[in-house]
Protein backbone atom coordinates (compact mmCIF):
# COMPACT_ATOMS: atom_id res chain seq x y z
CA UNK A 1 0.00 0.00 0.00
CA UNK A 2 1.28 3.19 -0.86
CA UNK A 3 0.75 4.97 2.57
CA UNK A 4 2.92 2.69 3.88
CA UNK A 5 5.56 4.03 2.35
CA UNK A 6 7.65 7.16 3.92
CA UNK A 7 7.86 9.67 1.19
CA UNK A 8 11.14 10.27 1.07
CA UNK A 9 13.41 11.27 -2.50
CA UNK A 10 15.18 8.28 -1.02
CA UNK A 11 12.27 5.89 -1.24
CA UNK A 12 11.61 7.40 -4.64
CA UNK A 13 14.74 6.34 -6.30
CA UNK A 14 14.52 3.39 -4.55
CA UNK A 15 11.32 3.18 -6.17
CA UNK A 16 12.26 4.62 -9.62
CA UNK A 17 15.10 1.75 -9.10
CA UNK A 18 13.12 -1.00 -8.31
CA UNK A 19 10.42 0.06 -11.15
CA UNK A 20 13.40 0.55 -13.50
CA UNK A 21 14.38 -3.34 -13.11
CA UNK A 22 10.76 -4.74 -12.96
CA UNK A 23 10.12 -3.20 -16.20
CA UNK A 24 12.81 -4.75 -17.75
CA UNK A 25 12.03 -8.56 -16.33
CA UNK A 26 8.85 -7.77 -17.33
CA UNK A 27 10.27 -7.29 -21.35
CA UNK A 28 12.42 -10.13 -20.56
CA UNK A 29 9.76 -12.24 -19.64
CA UNK A 30 7.16 -11.48 -21.85
CA UNK A 31 10.05 -12.21 -24.89
CA UNK A 32 10.58 -15.78 -22.86
CA UNK A 33 7.10 -16.51 -22.68
CA UNK A 34 6.59 -15.79 -26.73
CA UNK A 35 9.89 -17.59 -27.25
CA UNK A 36 8.36 -20.68 -25.11
CA UNK A 37 5.36 -20.37 -26.77
CA UNK A 38 6.80 -20.64 -30.36
CA UNK A 39 9.02 -23.55 -29.45
CA UNK A 40 5.83 -25.46 -27.72
CA UNK A 41 3.97 -24.68 -30.60
CA UNK A 42 6.37 -26.62 -32.82
CA UNK A 43 6.56 -29.88 -29.79
CA UNK A 44 3.14 -29.61 -30.26
CA UNK A 45 2.82 -30.40 -33.48
CA UNK A 46 5.33 -32.88 -33.41
CA UNK A 47 3.70 -34.33 -30.30
CA UNK A 48 0.70 -34.77 -32.22
CA UNK A 49 2.40 -36.32 -35.22
CA UNK A 50 3.83 -38.78 -32.77
CA UNK A 51 1.03 -39.38 -31.27
CA UNK A 52 -1.11 -39.97 -33.90
CA UNK A 53 2.04 -42.32 -35.48
CA UNK A 54 2.03 -44.06 -31.88
CA UNK A 55 -1.84 -45.08 -32.87
CA UNK A 56 -1.51 -46.25 -36.18
CA UNK A 57 1.49 -48.23 -34.73
CA UNK A 58 -0.33 -49.43 -31.85
CA UNK A 59 -3.24 -51.04 -34.41
CA UNK A 60 -1.04 -52.53 -36.33
CA UNK A 61 1.19 -54.27 -33.95
CA UNK A 62 -2.51 -55.14 -32.37
CA UNK A 63 -3.32 -56.57 -35.38
CA UNK A 64 0.04 -58.43 -36.21
CA UNK A 65 -0.07 -59.62 -32.76
CA UNK A 66 -3.97 -60.84 -32.83
CA UNK A 67 -3.03 -62.62 -36.18
CA UNK A 68 0.08 -64.36 -35.06
CA UNK A 69 -1.64 -65.82 -31.88
CA UNK A 70 -4.82 -66.53 -34.21
CA UNK A 71 -2.77 -68.27 -37.05
CA UNK A 72 0.21 -69.90 -34.87
CA UNK A 73 -1.70 -70.35 -31.60
CA UNK A 74 -1.03 -68.66 -28.64
CA UNK A 75 2.04 -71.02 -26.98
CA UNK A 76 3.36 -70.17 -29.94
CA UNK A 77 4.03 -66.94 -30.01
CA UNK A 78 4.50 -66.63 -26.11
CA UNK A 79 7.68 -69.25 -26.97
CA UNK A 80 8.74 -66.88 -29.13
CA UNK A 81 8.56 -64.00 -26.90
CA UNK A 82 9.69 -65.95 -24.10
CA UNK A 83 13.26 -66.46 -26.17
CA UNK A 84 14.67 -62.74 -26.53
CA UNK A 85 17.51 -62.17 -24.61
CA UNK A 86 18.59 -58.90 -25.15
CA UNK A 87 15.72 -56.87 -23.84
CA UNK A 88 15.64 -52.94 -24.96
CA UNK A 89 17.50 -50.33 -23.11
CA UNK A 90 16.42 -46.42 -22.28
CA UNK A 91 19.36 -44.23 -21.49
CA UNK A 92 17.53 -40.23 -20.58
CA UNK A 93 20.45 -37.26 -21.04
CA UNK A 94 18.84 -33.59 -20.65
CA UNK A 95 19.04 -30.57 -23.03
CA UNK A 96 18.09 -27.34 -22.52
CA UNK A 97 15.27 -25.14 -24.55
CA UNK A 98 14.95 -21.23 -23.37
CA UNK A 99 15.97 -22.07 -20.14
CA UNK A 100 14.11 -25.49 -19.57
CA UNK A 101 15.61 -28.75 -18.82
CA UNK A 102 13.84 -31.52 -20.95
CA UNK A 103 14.79 -34.75 -21.36
CA UNK A 104 16.59 -36.59 -24.47
CA UNK A 105 15.64 -40.22 -24.46
CA UNK A 106 18.45 -42.46 -26.07
CA UNK A 107 17.23 -46.21 -26.88
CA UNK A 108 19.43 -49.03 -27.71
CA UNK A 109 18.38 -52.81 -28.75
CA UNK A 110 15.03 -51.93 -29.52
CA UNK A 111 15.04 -52.46 -33.44
CA UNK A 112 16.06 -56.12 -33.55
CA UNK A 113 17.03 -58.54 -37.16
CA UNK A 114 15.88 -62.05 -37.18
CA UNK A 115 18.96 -62.89 -35.37
CA UNK A 116 18.79 -60.61 -32.79
CA UNK A 117 14.99 -62.02 -31.56
CA UNK A 118 16.44 -64.75 -29.77
CA UNK A 119 13.93 -67.71 -31.23
CA UNK A 120 14.60 -69.83 -34.35
CA UNK A 121 13.75 -69.89 -37.74
CA UNK A 122 13.31 -73.10 -38.23
CA UNK A 123 10.27 -73.26 -35.94
CA UNK A 124 8.68 -69.91 -36.00
CA UNK A 125 7.25 -68.26 -39.29
CA UNK A 126 6.69 -65.28 -40.86
CA UNK A 127 3.92 -63.90 -38.85
CA UNK A 128 5.34 -64.29 -35.41
CA UNK A 129 8.35 -61.80 -37.46
CA UNK A 130 5.57 -59.51 -38.15
CA UNK A 131 4.27 -59.05 -34.90
CA UNK A 132 7.93 -58.84 -33.14
CA UNK A 133 8.77 -56.61 -35.90
CA UNK A 134 5.50 -54.48 -35.50
CA UNK A 135 6.19 -53.84 -31.34
CA UNK A 136 9.79 -52.88 -31.71
CA UNK A 137 8.63 -50.34 -34.14
CA UNK A 138 5.82 -49.26 -31.70
CA UNK A 139 7.71 -49.08 -28.84
CA UNK A 140 10.41 -46.92 -30.96
CA UNK A 141 7.79 -44.59 -31.27
CA UNK A 142 6.61 -44.68 -27.59
CA UNK A 143 9.48 -43.72 -26.20
CA UNK A 144 10.26 -41.27 -28.78
CA UNK A 145 6.55 -39.82 -27.61
CA UNK A 146 7.85 -40.20 -24.26
CA UNK A 147 10.55 -37.71 -24.61
CA UNK A 148 8.12 -35.14 -26.54
CA UNK A 149 5.13 -35.58 -24.43
CA UNK A 150 7.63 -34.87 -20.97
CA UNK A 151 9.36 -31.91 -22.73
CA UNK A 152 5.79 -30.44 -23.88
CA UNK A 153 4.35 -30.75 -20.32
CA UNK A 154 7.57 -29.25 -19.15
CA UNK A 155 7.47 -26.25 -21.37
CA UNK A 156 3.74 -25.75 -20.54
CA UNK A 157 4.51 -25.40 -17.12
CA UNK A 158 7.58 -23.13 -17.65
CA UNK A 159 5.31 -21.06 -19.52
CA UNK A 160 2.91 -20.97 -17.05
CA UNK A 161 5.02 -20.05 -14.45
CA UNK A 162 6.34 -17.34 -16.65
CA UNK A 163 3.00 -16.45 -17.53
CA UNK A 164 2.08 -15.99 -14.43
CA UNK A 165 5.70 -13.96 -13.70
CA UNK A 166 4.64 -11.24 -16.04
CA UNK A 167 1.12 -11.22 -15.09
CA UNK A 168 2.37 -10.53 -11.52
CA UNK A 169 4.79 -7.81 -12.53
CA UNK A 170 2.12 -6.22 -14.82
CA UNK A 171 -0.62 -6.49 -12.89
CA UNK A 172 0.49 -5.99 -9.30
CA UNK A 173 4.26 -4.88 -8.54
CA UNK A 174 4.41 -2.47 -11.43
CA UNK A 175 1.09 -0.47 -10.63
CA UNK A 176 2.10 -1.17 -6.91
CA UNK A 177 5.65 0.62 -7.41
CA UNK A 178 3.85 3.12 -9.55
CA UNK A 179 1.25 3.90 -7.19
CA UNK A 180 3.79 4.46 -4.52
CA UNK A 181 6.03 7.12 -6.61
CA UNK A 182 3.18 8.61 -7.82
CA UNK A 183 2.35 9.07 -4.11
CA UNK A 184 5.70 10.10 -2.80
CA UNK A 185 6.10 12.45 -5.84
CA UNK A 186 2.74 13.56 -4.77
CA UNK A 187 3.44 14.08 -1.08
CA UNK A 188 6.81 15.30 -2.44
CA UNK A 189 5.64 18.25 -4.06
CA UNK A 190 3.18 19.22 -1.01
CA UNK A 191 6.22 19.14 1.48
CA UNK A 192 7.97 21.62 -1.51
CA UNK A 193 4.65 23.55 -1.40
CA UNK A 194 4.36 24.24 1.89
CA UNK A 195 7.94 24.83 2.63
CA UNK A 196 7.64 27.59 -0.11
CA UNK A 197 4.62 28.94 1.61
CA UNK A 198 6.18 28.76 5.01
CA UNK A 199 9.47 30.40 3.45
CA UNK A 200 6.90 33.20 2.01
CA UNK A 201 4.92 33.43 5.62
CA UNK A 202 8.64 33.98 7.41
CA UNK A 203 9.63 36.32 4.59
CA UNK A 204 6.60 38.58 5.07
CA UNK A 205 6.61 38.45 8.49
CA UNK A 206 10.47 39.17 8.33
CA UNK A 207 9.74 42.06 6.12
CA UNK A 208 6.63 43.34 8.36
CA UNK A 209 9.37 43.50 11.45
CA UNK A 210 11.76 45.35 9.53
CA UNK A 211 9.30 48.19 7.96
CA UNK A 212 7.85 47.84 11.59
CA UNK A 213 11.68 48.66 12.69
CA UNK A 214 12.33 51.18 10.10
CA UNK A 215 9.13 53.32 11.42
CA UNK A 216 9.86 53.04 14.50
CA UNK A 217 13.38 54.56 14.30
CA UNK A 218 11.60 56.97 11.62
CA UNK A 219 9.16 58.07 14.36
CA UNK A 220 12.30 58.44 17.34
CA UNK A 221 14.49 60.48 14.45
CA UNK A 222 11.27 62.77 13.78
CA UNK A 223 10.85 63.13 18.08
CA UNK A 224 14.62 63.90 18.41
CA UNK A 225 14.23 67.10 15.79
CA UNK A 226 11.14 68.61 17.38
CA UNK A 227 13.05 68.70 21.12
CA UNK A 228 15.98 70.19 20.09
CA UNK A 229 16.75 73.26 22.64
CA UNK A 230 16.22 77.52 21.58
CA UNK A 231 19.09 79.43 21.66
CA UNK A 232 20.15 82.85 22.84
CA UNK A 233 19.96 84.63 19.85
CA UNK A 234 16.71 84.21 19.96
CA UNK B 1 12.43 -93.18 -29.18
CA UNK B 2 10.51 -96.83 -29.00
CA UNK B 3 11.34 -99.90 -31.65
CA UNK B 4 8.05 -100.64 -33.00
CA UNK B 5 8.56 -100.85 -36.62
CA UNK B 6 9.37 -104.35 -36.45
CA UNK B 7 6.97 -107.07 -38.03
CA UNK B 8 4.34 -106.71 -40.14
CA UNK B 9 2.18 -103.13 -40.91
CA UNK B 10 -1.90 -102.97 -40.21
CA UNK B 11 -2.41 -100.74 -42.92
CA UNK B 12 -6.20 -101.79 -43.60
CA UNK B 13 -7.38 -101.38 -39.82
CA UNK B 14 -5.00 -98.11 -39.16
CA UNK B 15 -6.34 -96.63 -42.91
CA UNK B 16 -10.15 -97.86 -42.38
CA UNK B 17 -10.16 -96.04 -38.83
CA UNK B 18 -8.27 -92.74 -40.08
CA UNK B 19 -11.22 -92.71 -42.80
CA UNK B 20 -13.83 -92.97 -40.66
CA UNK B 21 -11.68 -89.62 -37.98
CA UNK B 22 -11.02 -87.83 -41.23
CA UNK B 23 -14.79 -88.12 -42.33
CA UNK B 24 -16.01 -86.54 -38.73
CA UNK B 25 -13.34 -83.36 -39.64
CA UNK B 26 -14.90 -79.96 -39.88
CA UNK B 27 -15.90 -79.22 -43.21
CA UNK B 28 -16.14 -76.01 -45.07
CA UNK B 29 -19.70 -75.43 -43.99
CA UNK B 30 -18.76 -75.83 -40.22
CA UNK B 31 -15.86 -73.18 -41.01
CA UNK B 32 -18.57 -70.39 -42.41
CA UNK B 33 -20.49 -71.48 -39.42
CA UNK B 34 -17.85 -70.96 -37.56
CA UNK B 35 -16.23 -67.49 -38.71
CA UNK B 36 -19.84 -66.34 -37.68
CA UNK B 37 -19.77 -67.19 -33.75
CA UNK B 38 -18.52 -65.45 -30.82
CA UNK B 39 -15.77 -67.25 -28.79
CA UNK B 40 -18.73 -68.18 -26.31
CA UNK B 41 -20.56 -70.09 -29.29
CA UNK B 42 -17.82 -71.54 -30.84
CA UNK B 43 -16.72 -73.13 -27.49
CA UNK B 44 -20.35 -74.06 -27.33
CA UNK B 45 -20.22 -75.60 -30.96
CA UNK B 46 -16.95 -77.45 -29.97
CA UNK B 47 -18.76 -78.94 -27.23
CA UNK B 48 -21.01 -81.02 -29.23
CA UNK B 49 -18.15 -82.12 -31.35
CA UNK B 50 -15.31 -84.29 -31.79
CA UNK B 51 -13.94 -81.70 -28.62
CA UNK B 52 -16.47 -82.60 -26.14
CA UNK B 53 -14.11 -85.00 -23.97
CA UNK B 54 -11.58 -82.12 -24.01
CA UNK B 55 -13.92 -78.86 -23.78
CA UNK B 56 -15.38 -80.43 -20.24
CA UNK B 57 -11.94 -82.13 -18.73
CA UNK B 58 -10.82 -78.15 -19.32
CA UNK B 59 -13.73 -76.01 -18.67
CA UNK B 60 -13.20 -75.57 -15.55
CA UNK B 61 -9.49 -74.12 -15.69
CA UNK B 62 -9.67 -72.23 -18.76
CA UNK B 63 -12.11 -70.05 -20.53
CA UNK B 64 -12.42 -68.07 -23.79
CA UNK B 65 -9.81 -68.58 -26.57
CA UNK B 66 -7.69 -70.28 -24.11
CA UNK B 67 -10.27 -72.98 -23.52
CA UNK B 68 -10.28 -73.46 -27.58
CA UNK B 69 -6.73 -73.40 -27.83
CA UNK B 70 -5.40 -75.69 -24.97
CA UNK B 71 -8.76 -77.84 -25.77
CA UNK B 72 -7.68 -78.26 -29.73
CA UNK B 73 -4.16 -79.02 -28.39
CA UNK B 74 -5.15 -82.13 -26.00
CA UNK B 75 -7.23 -83.76 -28.69
CA UNK B 76 -5.11 -83.37 -31.91
CA UNK B 77 -2.51 -84.98 -29.42
CA UNK B 78 -5.13 -87.33 -28.08
CA UNK B 79 -5.59 -87.98 -31.69
CA UNK B 80 -2.08 -88.79 -33.19
CA UNK B 81 -1.73 -90.83 -29.79
CA UNK B 82 -4.72 -93.12 -31.30
CA UNK B 83 -2.72 -93.08 -34.27
CA UNK B 84 0.70 -94.55 -32.62
CA UNK B 85 -1.73 -97.01 -30.63
CA UNK B 86 -3.01 -98.51 -33.62
CA UNK B 87 -0.24 -98.66 -35.70
CA UNK B 88 2.25 -101.75 -35.58
CA UNK B 89 5.40 -102.31 -37.90
CA UNK B 90 6.65 -100.31 -40.38
CA UNK B 91 3.56 -97.93 -40.52
CA UNK B 92 4.07 -96.88 -37.11
CA UNK B 93 7.48 -95.94 -37.84
CA UNK B 94 6.25 -93.66 -40.97
CA UNK B 95 4.20 -92.30 -38.87
CA UNK B 96 5.96 -91.85 -35.72
CA UNK B 97 8.80 -90.06 -37.98
CA UNK B 98 6.38 -87.50 -38.93
CA UNK B 99 4.80 -87.01 -35.41
CA UNK B 100 8.19 -86.55 -33.40
CA UNK B 101 7.75 -82.91 -34.71
CA UNK B 102 5.52 -82.87 -31.19
CA UNK B 103 8.58 -83.81 -29.35
CA UNK B 104 10.78 -81.10 -30.89
CA UNK B 105 8.14 -78.70 -29.74
CA UNK B 106 7.62 -79.94 -26.33
CA UNK B 107 11.31 -80.07 -26.05
CA UNK B 108 11.30 -76.92 -27.59
CA UNK B 109 9.02 -75.45 -25.07
CA UNK B 110 11.40 -76.92 -22.45
CA UNK B 111 14.13 -75.10 -23.22
CA UNK B 112 12.28 -71.82 -23.62
CA UNK B 113 10.45 -72.52 -20.34
CA UNK B 114 13.96 -72.52 -18.20
CA UNK B 115 15.26 -69.78 -20.48
CA UNK B 116 12.70 -67.45 -19.26
CA UNK B 117 12.30 -69.08 -15.63
CA UNK B 118 8.53 -69.80 -16.37
CA UNK B 119 6.30 -72.19 -13.82
CA UNK B 120 6.54 -75.43 -14.54
CA UNK B 121 2.62 -75.31 -14.90
CA UNK B 122 3.02 -72.67 -17.61
CA UNK B 123 5.23 -75.38 -19.62
CA UNK B 124 3.58 -77.92 -19.07
CA UNK B 125 -0.12 -76.14 -20.40
CA UNK B 126 1.88 -75.67 -23.69
CA UNK B 127 2.74 -79.03 -24.46
CA UNK B 128 1.02 -80.93 -27.09
CA UNK B 129 1.56 -84.28 -26.21
CA UNK B 130 1.05 -85.82 -29.85
CA UNK B 131 4.43 -87.11 -29.68
CA UNK B 132 6.61 -90.13 -29.08
CA UNK B 133 8.01 -88.82 -25.84
CA UNK B 134 6.64 -91.00 -23.18
CA UNK B 135 4.55 -89.57 -20.14
CA UNK B 136 7.60 -90.43 -17.80
CA UNK B 137 10.25 -88.20 -20.20
CA UNK B 138 7.90 -85.44 -19.97
CA UNK B 139 7.94 -85.52 -16.46
CA UNK B 140 11.50 -85.67 -16.50
CA UNK B 141 11.84 -82.63 -19.00
CA UNK B 142 9.67 -80.41 -16.79
CA UNK B 143 11.10 -81.20 -13.65
CA UNK B 144 14.66 -79.97 -15.44
CA UNK B 145 15.94 -76.68 -13.38
CA UNK B 146 18.86 -76.47 -15.77
CA UNK B 147 19.70 -76.63 -19.63
CA UNK B 148 21.85 -79.34 -18.31
CA UNK B 149 19.26 -81.52 -16.69
CA UNK B 150 17.05 -81.04 -19.36
CA UNK B 151 19.34 -82.29 -22.24
CA UNK B 152 20.35 -85.53 -19.66
CA UNK B 153 16.60 -85.87 -19.50
CA UNK B 154 16.43 -86.72 -23.26
CA UNK B 155 19.41 -89.18 -23.84
CA UNK B 156 18.70 -92.20 -25.61
CA UNK B 157 16.39 -90.00 -27.84
CA UNK B 158 17.65 -87.83 -31.64
CA UNK B 159 17.61 -84.50 -29.52
CA UNK B 160 19.85 -85.88 -27.08
CA UNK B 161 23.64 -85.58 -29.57
CA UNK B 162 22.40 -82.56 -31.34
CA UNK B 163 21.71 -80.65 -27.73
CA UNK B 164 24.70 -81.38 -26.12
CA UNK B 165 26.87 -80.29 -28.88
CA UNK B 166 24.97 -77.09 -29.27
CA UNK B 167 25.27 -76.92 -25.34
CA UNK B 168 29.05 -75.08 -25.85
CA UNK B 169 27.29 -72.40 -27.93
CA UNK B 170 24.44 -71.34 -26.05
CA UNK B 171 26.71 -71.13 -22.80
CA UNK B 172 28.96 -69.22 -24.70
CA UNK B 173 26.84 -66.81 -26.47
CA UNK B 174 24.01 -67.30 -24.06
CA UNK B 175 21.50 -67.15 -26.91
CA UNK B 176 18.65 -70.06 -27.42
CA UNK B 177 18.62 -69.97 -31.05
CA UNK B 178 21.42 -72.72 -31.16
CA UNK B 179 19.47 -74.90 -29.39
CA UNK B 180 16.46 -74.71 -31.04
CA UNK B 181 18.08 -75.03 -34.26
CA UNK B 182 19.60 -78.64 -32.57
CA UNK B 183 16.01 -79.53 -32.07
CA UNK B 184 14.82 -79.06 -35.27
CA UNK B 185 18.10 -80.49 -36.91
CA UNK B 186 17.45 -83.71 -34.65
CA UNK B 187 13.91 -84.13 -35.96
CA UNK B 188 14.65 -83.22 -39.53
CA UNK B 189 17.92 -84.92 -39.87
CA UNK B 190 15.96 -88.17 -38.67
CA UNK B 191 13.05 -87.77 -40.64
CA UNK B 192 14.67 -89.19 -43.93
CA UNK B 193 17.17 -91.87 -41.80
CA UNK B 194 16.62 -95.61 -42.27
CA UNK B 195 13.75 -95.39 -44.84
CA UNK B 196 13.79 -98.48 -47.56
CA UNK B 197 16.35 -97.67 -50.46
CA UNK B 198 14.05 -99.72 -52.70
CA UNK B 199 10.66 -98.76 -52.00
CA UNK B 200 6.98 -99.70 -53.23
CA UNK B 201 5.40 -96.90 -55.10
CA UNK B 202 3.24 -95.41 -52.15
CA UNK B 203 6.48 -95.53 -49.62
CA UNK B 204 8.24 -93.56 -52.35
CA UNK B 205 5.35 -90.64 -52.44
CA UNK B 206 6.01 -91.06 -49.02
CA UNK B 207 9.55 -90.26 -49.14
CA UNK B 208 8.51 -87.46 -51.85
CA UNK B 209 6.07 -85.89 -49.17
CA UNK B 210 8.43 -85.98 -46.43
CA UNK B 211 11.28 -84.38 -49.08
CA UNK B 212 8.48 -81.82 -50.22
CA UNK B 213 7.91 -80.63 -46.36
CA UNK B 214 12.00 -80.41 -46.15
CA UNK B 215 11.95 -78.38 -49.52
CA UNK B 216 8.91 -76.09 -48.21
CA UNK B 217 10.48 -75.88 -44.38
CA UNK B 218 14.17 -74.65 -46.35
CA UNK B 219 11.58 -72.36 -48.35
CA UNK B 220 10.16 -70.62 -45.49
CA UNK B 221 13.63 -69.96 -44.00
CA UNK B 222 15.80 -69.07 -47.01
CA UNK B 223 12.65 -66.49 -48.02
CA UNK B 224 12.57 -65.08 -44.14
CA UNK B 225 16.61 -64.59 -44.33
CA UNK B 226 16.03 -63.40 -47.29
CA UNK B 227 13.30 -60.48 -46.62
CA UNK B 228 14.86 -60.04 -43.01
CA UNK B 229 17.97 -58.68 -44.36
CA UNK B 230 19.69 -60.14 -41.13
CA UNK B 231 23.17 -60.87 -41.37
CA UNK B 232 22.98 -64.80 -40.81
CA UNK B 233 24.40 -67.81 -42.74
CA UNK B 234 21.95 -69.32 -44.70
CA UNK B 235 23.42 -72.54 -44.00
CA UNK B 236 22.71 -72.61 -40.36
CA UNK B 237 19.03 -73.43 -41.08
CA UNK B 238 19.62 -75.38 -43.95
CA UNK B 239 17.70 -78.69 -43.64
CA UNK B 240 19.32 -81.31 -45.60
CA UNK B 241 17.18 -83.76 -47.90
CA UNK B 242 15.06 -81.67 -49.89
CA UNK B 243 15.14 -81.70 -53.94
CA UNK B 244 14.78 -78.26 -54.56
CA UNK B 245 18.64 -77.19 -53.65
CA UNK B 246 21.82 -78.14 -51.54
CA UNK B 247 23.39 -75.91 -49.11
CA UNK B 248 25.54 -74.16 -51.36
CA UNK B 249 22.64 -72.93 -53.52
CA UNK B 250 20.62 -71.85 -50.46
CA UNK B 251 23.63 -69.71 -49.25
CA UNK B 252 23.89 -67.92 -52.60
CA UNK B 253 19.75 -67.56 -53.20
CA UNK B 254 19.23 -66.11 -49.64
CA UNK B 255 20.77 -62.95 -50.73
CA UNK B 256 18.64 -62.87 -54.18
CA UNK B 257 14.68 -63.18 -53.12
CA UNK B 258 14.26 -62.65 -56.91
CA UNK B 259 16.94 -65.18 -57.73
CA UNK B 260 15.27 -67.69 -55.19
CA UNK B 261 11.76 -67.06 -56.85
CA UNK B 262 13.07 -68.05 -60.20
CA UNK B 263 14.18 -70.82 -58.80
CA UNK B 264 10.95 -71.97 -57.29
CA UNK B 265 9.04 -71.16 -60.31
CA UNK B 266 11.19 -73.49 -62.24
CA UNK B 267 10.68 -76.23 -59.71
CA UNK B 268 8.18 -79.27 -59.52
CA UNK B 269 6.28 -76.99 -56.80
CA UNK B 270 6.50 -74.00 -59.43
CA UNK B 271 2.90 -74.52 -60.31
CA UNK B 272 1.59 -74.71 -56.82
CA UNK B 273 3.35 -71.89 -55.57
CA UNK B 274 3.10 -69.26 -58.98
CA UNK B 275 0.07 -67.22 -57.53
CA UNK B 276 1.74 -66.97 -54.05
CA UNK B 277 5.52 -65.91 -55.72
CA UNK B 278 3.35 -63.46 -57.43
CA UNK B 279 1.97 -61.97 -54.43
CA UNK B 280 5.70 -62.07 -52.90
CA UNK B 281 6.69 -59.90 -55.98
CA UNK B 282 3.75 -57.59 -54.98
CA UNK B 283 4.98 -57.02 -51.60
CA UNK B 284 2.16 -58.50 -49.85
CA UNK B 285 4.27 -60.16 -47.32
CA UNK B 286 5.57 -63.41 -46.72
CA UNK B 287 2.36 -64.70 -44.92
CA UNK B 288 0.61 -65.48 -47.97
CA UNK B 289 3.58 -67.58 -49.79
CA UNK B 290 3.86 -69.44 -46.39
CA UNK B 291 -0.12 -70.04 -46.09
CA UNK B 292 0.55 -71.07 -50.18
CA UNK B 293 3.11 -73.52 -49.18
CA UNK B 294 0.57 -75.24 -46.55
CA UNK B 295 -1.62 -75.36 -48.95
CA UNK B 296 0.27 -77.14 -50.72
CA UNK B 297 1.57 -79.91 -48.87
CA UNK B 298 -1.94 -80.29 -47.85
CA UNK B 299 -3.21 -80.67 -51.38
CA UNK B 300 -0.47 -82.68 -51.85
CA UNK B 301 -0.70 -85.09 -49.36
CA UNK B 302 -4.72 -85.35 -50.42
CA UNK B 303 -3.89 -86.30 -53.51
CA UNK B 304 -1.53 -89.21 -52.19
CA UNK B 305 -4.30 -90.58 -49.37
CA UNK B 306 -6.36 -91.31 -52.38
CA UNK B 307 -4.08 -92.75 -54.89
CA UNK B 308 -2.63 -95.23 -52.33
CA UNK B 309 -5.67 -95.82 -49.92
CA UNK B 310 -4.04 -98.76 -48.20
CA UNK B 311 -0.29 -97.14 -47.31
CA UNK B 312 0.93 -94.89 -44.73
CA UNK B 313 -0.20 -91.85 -47.21
CA UNK B 314 -3.86 -91.98 -45.96
CA UNK B 315 -2.37 -91.56 -42.66
CA UNK B 316 -0.05 -88.73 -43.01
CA UNK B 317 -3.07 -87.28 -45.20
CA UNK B 318 -5.55 -87.11 -41.97
CA UNK B 319 -2.22 -86.01 -39.29
CA UNK B 320 -1.69 -82.79 -41.92
CA UNK B 321 -5.74 -82.70 -42.24
CA UNK B 322 -6.03 -82.96 -38.46
CA UNK B 323 -3.49 -80.05 -37.70
CA UNK B 324 -5.01 -78.06 -40.08
CA UNK B 325 -8.25 -78.08 -38.63
CA UNK B 326 -6.88 -77.32 -34.80
CA UNK B 327 -5.02 -74.62 -36.66
CA UNK B 328 -8.44 -73.06 -38.60
CA UNK B 329 -10.37 -73.45 -34.84
CA UNK B 330 -7.92 -71.46 -32.92
CA UNK B 331 -7.55 -68.95 -36.36
CA UNK B 332 -11.49 -68.69 -36.07
CA UNK B 333 -11.41 -68.61 -32.14
CA UNK B 334 -8.60 -66.40 -31.79
CA UNK B 335 -9.58 -63.91 -34.81
CA UNK B 336 -12.78 -63.27 -33.18
CA UNK B 337 -11.55 -63.43 -29.76
CA UNK B 338 -9.01 -59.96 -31.18
CA UNK B 339 -12.42 -58.82 -33.14
CA UNK B 340 -11.28 -59.61 -36.57
CA UNK B 341 -14.19 -59.53 -39.47
CA UNK B 342 -15.97 -62.42 -40.97
CA UNK B 343 -13.96 -62.08 -44.28
CA UNK B 344 -10.16 -61.58 -42.55
CA UNK B 345 -10.57 -64.74 -40.56
CA UNK B 346 -11.73 -66.45 -44.09
CA UNK B 347 -8.97 -64.89 -46.13
CA UNK B 348 -6.66 -66.65 -43.44
CA UNK B 349 -8.34 -70.21 -43.16
CA UNK B 350 -6.33 -72.96 -45.46
CA UNK B 351 -9.61 -75.50 -46.35
CA UNK B 352 -9.42 -77.90 -48.92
Amino acid sequence: MAKDVKPTRKNLMAIEDRIELSERGHDTLEKKRDGLIMEFMDILDQAQDVRDQMDDRYERAQRAINMARAMEGDVSVRGAAAALKEHPEITTQSKNIMGVVVPQIESSKVKKSLDERGYGVVGTSARIDEAAEAYEELLETIILAAEVETAMKKMLTEIETTKRRVNALEFTLLPQLYENQEYIEQKLEEQEREEIFRMKKIKAKKEEEESAARAEAEEEAEDEEAEEPVTADD
Amino acid sequence: MSIQNQGGSNYEYVTARVRSRRARLFDEDDYRKLTRMGTGEIARFMEESEYETEMNALGSRHSGGDLIEYALNRNLAANFEDLLRWADGRLYDYTARYLRKFDAWNVKTTLRGIYSDAERGEVEDDFIRAGELGEARLNRLLDAASMEEAIEALRGTMFHGPLTAALEIYEEHGELVPLENAVDRGFYGRLLEGLPEEPDRATELYIEFLRAEIDFRNLRNAFRLAYSGADIDPADYYIDGGRLFDEGDLRQLASNPDELAARVRDSPYGEDLDAALDGLERAEGLVGFENALDAALLEYSDQLSNRYPLSVCPVLGYVLAKEREVDNIRAVARGREAGLGEDEISEELVIL
